[in-house]
């Protein structure tokens, strides 16, 4: 093997390959150090030829690769295996943006370019790239499509796939497919595309993408809501639909445990409420007519607050505080994203990233409360996420005081139970995390044996060797 | 079929007495069509401009029927082409004149199941024509956005299986944008249940955007659940005379804001085809007394009903369009006072097709450039085919929110249609060399079918078409499944 490794690095350069235990430990262990990996090489091209050439290196040895972006899933996508096999193809040197054109409403990306970069790229053309999540400081857009991402605005926006005109992907063989249209409208044959979007690298590895902007929002009102019960959150959102014109951007729902962490963990959280609620909902609306000066104008913070007071009447709304600046909106926006920085804090914690119908999420969240309490009394059920997606971080706590060891003892007979009862409902066991190593054995569990024949069916169609990213989705 | 075309290799296996004897064992009589008066709607397209052939029709009334149906012939290699409404413009639904197997329509399987006014979808059989759709989403005050000129005999399962567009992309998205789940049978006659109503899930590749505009070539979709949207509750409606194209893409920028993001529909006419609708269409009218060579259709929408005494959508637009004329981008406007005057203007729209029908032959291309290149393109697209025919008629029109056009001509005065054709190849090279060179799409909704086969070949990557025939081979191995639509095998 060291013949690959000095034909790599022929391709890309001593700047473009790590060999040192040290050197190459950060990409070799994820964000919630559930795996540590182990790989021949960390491969860092620069350009999508660099990539292609290191593919075709890889396949003509038969060495699988792991593609990687910034490293932040939840569920194991991006790490290799321990048995040092394989190498790491980080795109993390391709970071340019290669153009943005606002008239036309889109930017052209390479794979490697950090999300925040990418909102402040678009927000300085007066756009706006509406993907946001928690980790946008240093996930990368590469791996934000190949997992299909989701957020806070998919509401409004869509999930990543939504949001992407075109792509450039290097295939298992080492071919550069250039789909980096920047059309609205394309019928022309199977749709690449969409297969390549939250396949996880395993049919391919995205080098750039022709992303969609918008407009982007002149006027925004921003709330934070104590409500009796999911099913009130449900129906809140149900009228902020008409009551803002169809602006409704985000509906973040949490429980009082999740909030009460990040209260305890967070340095500067307070709780923007005088009295302890069990519900609450973050709910912004966005505009991209600017408010206009004058008395009679109502911008969206007035309908907001009409629409909360009437909601209020309705027995909907217990309290609830709208952000008087930008501040105030971020310190909202702050307990709801430290909501998985203040779980780790506080010790381990179970995650299920589950979708139901909107309609039945709140039975969903009762009967799924009941059931992980179920299966042990004293664990702290932490729901909370996208009301209008239906989609819950399901998430269970150990109980106060265990460790992993202890607590992950129970972690198998929490998560059947889970997706049991999400199956029972129709639902999706990993509506916006993808399935990475972490859920391989629950997707053959709960998926039919005529869809994982489908999806081998096309993994080995384009993967004969089964060299692009192995083992992560699907066992071929 | 066009006369350049190469008939693709499709398998041959015949229907044999022992075979049809199976099928209507699964189907019964009543899902069997043999004569040759009963199968030539279904052998022939809406334009009537292709013919083939097919051993009899098989009308199933379920999935399971369908699967049944599949798995015989794939059992014994017989090619089947899926067919809904039979509108397609493409001919991805008609049979070739070699075919020898079987036309497969949907249009018996025609129940809505389920509607879920509270969770915005609506799950329905692949044969539903799209306006009944329409109306029972409507019925329950909700709104399905797909909206098309064929929309009284389109059928769903067509519509998801072209990926259709029509007078709404703008805002709610191309069909694939408007389905959370689907029902398909595939190749092999096994169904795959993908009917979730989830508006997200990561759960592996997704099979559900590979089945939608695949044209039947990968399996039959039987079963969709859609998504409804509130249904619009203020609307206003306007007819503008416009200084140029440039000038509907300025429009067009500025509504988003103006109208706080509630632009419906944005489309482009020309004085041309506008005429020509008025000379065939009975009833009709011109809703501007202008002169002037380019429109604008525009509609705003809101879900919002008309606040008592406040500033609606029509007060909105008004002010709107003022700003617009003081811009000089409007030279004349009218917003519909009532329903009747915004239907003659959609009429005007969605005419175009059967108009052009009546008045003669002609050459379409559907295409689309991104937005900002639309005035380019149709400048030198127009110079480019009267270099090579000048007596041609342009009618130019399209969804310019999608930057998609409808690049028609007919032809000049008096030419009959053989004629006409003969200029057709150098035409179409012309315009599609001039999409191309503009990284624009050869086939912006209307797909591939057989018309396009060799457009596809010819402009695309080797790696895209290596790709795009590496997932045809491995979905459907004995290529029975549409069999020469699409690619080439």
């Amino acid at each position: 093997m060291s013949d690959l490794v000095e034909k790599l690095r022929a391709t890309v350069g001593d700047k473009g390959l790590i060999t040192d235990e040290a050197g190459k430990h950060p990409y070799l262990t994820d964000w919630r150090d559930n795996y540590l990996g182990r790989a021949l090489a960390v491969v860092r091209p620069a350009t999508t030829e660099e990539v292609a050439g290191v593919v075709k290196l890889c396949a003509a040895r038969k060495v699988a690769i792991v593609p990687q972006g910034g490293n932040t899933g939840l569920v194991g996508g991006g790490m290799p295996h321990e048995d040092a096999s394989e190498i790491v193809l980080s795109l993390n040197r391709m970071n340019r943006i290669v153009e943005v054109d606002p008239i036309g409403y889109s930017m052209t990306v390479e794979a490697g370019v950090v999300l925040k970069t990418i909102q402040e790229a678009a927000a300085q053309h007066d756009r706006l790239f509406p993907l946001s999540l928690a980790a946008e400081g240093s996930c990368t857009i590469g791996g934000n499509l190949s997992t299909n991402a989701g957020g806070v605005q998919v509401l409004h926006y869509g999930n990543a796939r939504q949001l992407v005109l075109g792509l450039e992907v290097v295939t298992p063989q080492g071919e550069i497919w250039n789909g980096l249209r920047a059309l609205k409208k394309d019928n022309t044959g199977y749709d690449l595309r969409d297969l390549y979007l939250g396949a996880e690298g395993t049919l391919g590895i995205i080098t750039k993408a022709v992303l969609k902007l918008w407009p982007k929002p002149k006027d925004v009102a921003t709330s934070w809501i104590a409500v009796p019960s999911p099913q009130a959150a449900v129906d809140l959102l149900s009228g902020a639909h008409v009551a803002s014109e169809d602006n409704v951007t985000s509906c973040e729902l949490m429980a009082r445990q999740g909030v009460d962490f990040v209260l305890k963990h967070i340095p500067g959280a307070t709780d923007p409420l005088a009295d302890r609620h069990d519900w609450y909902v973050l709910l912004e609306w966005s505009s991209t007519r600017a408010r206009r000066a004058g008395a009679n104008e109502t911008g969206l913070a007035e309908k907001m607050e009409a629409y909360l007071g009437e909601a209020m009447e309705r027995g909907l709304v217990l309290d609830a505080a709208i952000a008087q600046n930008e501040a105030q909106a971020r310190a909202f926006w702050g307990l709801r994203e430290n909501h998985s920085e203040a779980q780790k804090k506080e010790g381990p914690s179970i995650k299920h990233d589950i979708s139901v119908a909107v309609s039945k999420l709140p039975a969903f969240i009762g009967e799924g409360i009941a059931a992980m309490k179920k299966v042990l009394p004293d664990c702290r059920p932490v729901p909370f996420g996208h009301v209008g997606d239906g989609n819950l971080h399901f998430n269970c706590q150990s109980p106060p005081g265990w460790d992993k060891a202890r607590f992950f003892a129970y972690g198998e007979a929490i998560s059947g139970a889970v997706y049991d009862l999400v199956t029972g409902y129709g639902g999706s066991i990993s509506a916006e995390h993808g399935i990475g190593r972490l859920k391989v054995e629950d997707l053959e569990h709960y998926r039919s044996k005529v869809e994982l024949d489908t999806m081998r069916t096309i993994k080995r169609a384009l993967d004969p060797d089964n060299l692009m990213n192995p083992g992560k989705i699907l066992r071929v | 079929m066009p006369d350049t075309i190469i008939a693709p290799i499709i398998p041959t296996v015949p229907v044999t007495p022992a075979i049809l004897e199976a099928l209507r064992a699964i189907v019964g009589d009543k899902g069997l069509i043999q004569d040759e008066q009963g199968k030539q709607p279904f052998v022939t397209d809406w334009r009537g401009s292709l013919t083939g052939n097919a051993a009899v029709v098989v009308r199933p009334a379920t999935v399971e029927e369908v699967s049944g149906v599949v798995k015989l012939c794939h059992d014994n290699g017989v090619a089947i082409v899926p067919q809904a409404g039979n509108t397609g413009l493409m001919g991805g639904a008609t049979p070739y004149p070699s075919h020898t197997g079987i036309v497969l329509s949907v249009g018996r399987m025609n129940k809505v199941l389920n509607v879920d006014p509270v969770g915005y979808s609506m799950t329905v059989e692949a044969g539903c024509v799209l306006q009944t759709l329409q109306e029972t989403a409507a019925s329950h005050d909700r709104f399905l956005p797909l909206s098309l000129g064929a929309q009284g005999s389109c059928m769903i399962g067509g519509n998801l299986s072209t990926n259709a567009g029509g007078v709404q992309v703008l805002r709610y998205g191309n069909a694939r944008n408007l389905v959370m789940g689907l029902e398909v049978v595939l190749p092999n006659g096994d169904i795959w249940n993908g009917l979730r109503s989830l508006k997200k899930d990561n759960t592996g590749y997704d099979l559900k955007h590979l089945f939608m505009g695949a044209e039947g070539t990968l399996g039959i979709i039987t079963k969709a659940v859609l998504k409804i949207w509130p249904a619009p509750k203020d609307v206003a409606t306007a007819w503008l005379a416009i200084r140029d194209p440039q000038a509907a893409i300025e429009i067009l920028s500025e509504a988003h804001a103006a109208s706080e993001d509630n632009v419906g529909s944005c489309e482009l006419m020309s004085r041309a085809c506008t005429d020509m609708v008025l000379r065939h269409i009975p009833g009709t009218q011109d809703p501007l007394k202008a002169d002037t060579p380019w429109y604008l259709l525009l509609e705003w929408s809101s879900s919002r009903p008309k606040p008592d005494g406040g500033e609606g959508m029509s007060e909105k637009m008004e002010q709107f369009l003022a700003d617009q004329m003081e811009a000089g981008r409007v030279l004349d406007a009218v917003i519909a006072q009532n329903e009747a005057q915004s239907r003659n203007m959609w009429t005007i729209r969605e005419s175009v097709a059967p108009a052009s029908r009546a008045e003669g032959p002609g050459l379409s291309y559907d295409i689309s450039v991104s937005i900002s290149r639309i005035p380019e393109f149709i400048d030198k697209g127009v110079k480019a085919a009267l270099d090579i025919l000048p007596s041609i008629r342009p009618y130019p029109l399209g969804h310019i929110g999608d930057g998609n056009l409808h690049f028609s001509f007919m032809g000049p005065k008096g030419m009959d249609r053989p004629t006409l054709h003969q200029y057709s190849p150098a035409i179409t090279r012309a315009v599609n060399d001039l999409v191309t060179s503009m990284a624009g799409s050869i086939s912006a909704e209307h797909g591939i079918g057989i018309d396009k086969l060799d457009e596809l070949a010819h402009y695309r990557s080797k790696v895209e078409l290596d790709t795009m025939r590496a997932i045809k081979r491995a979905l459907d191995p004995r290529n029975i499944m549409n069999p020469g639509k699409v690619v080439r095998v």
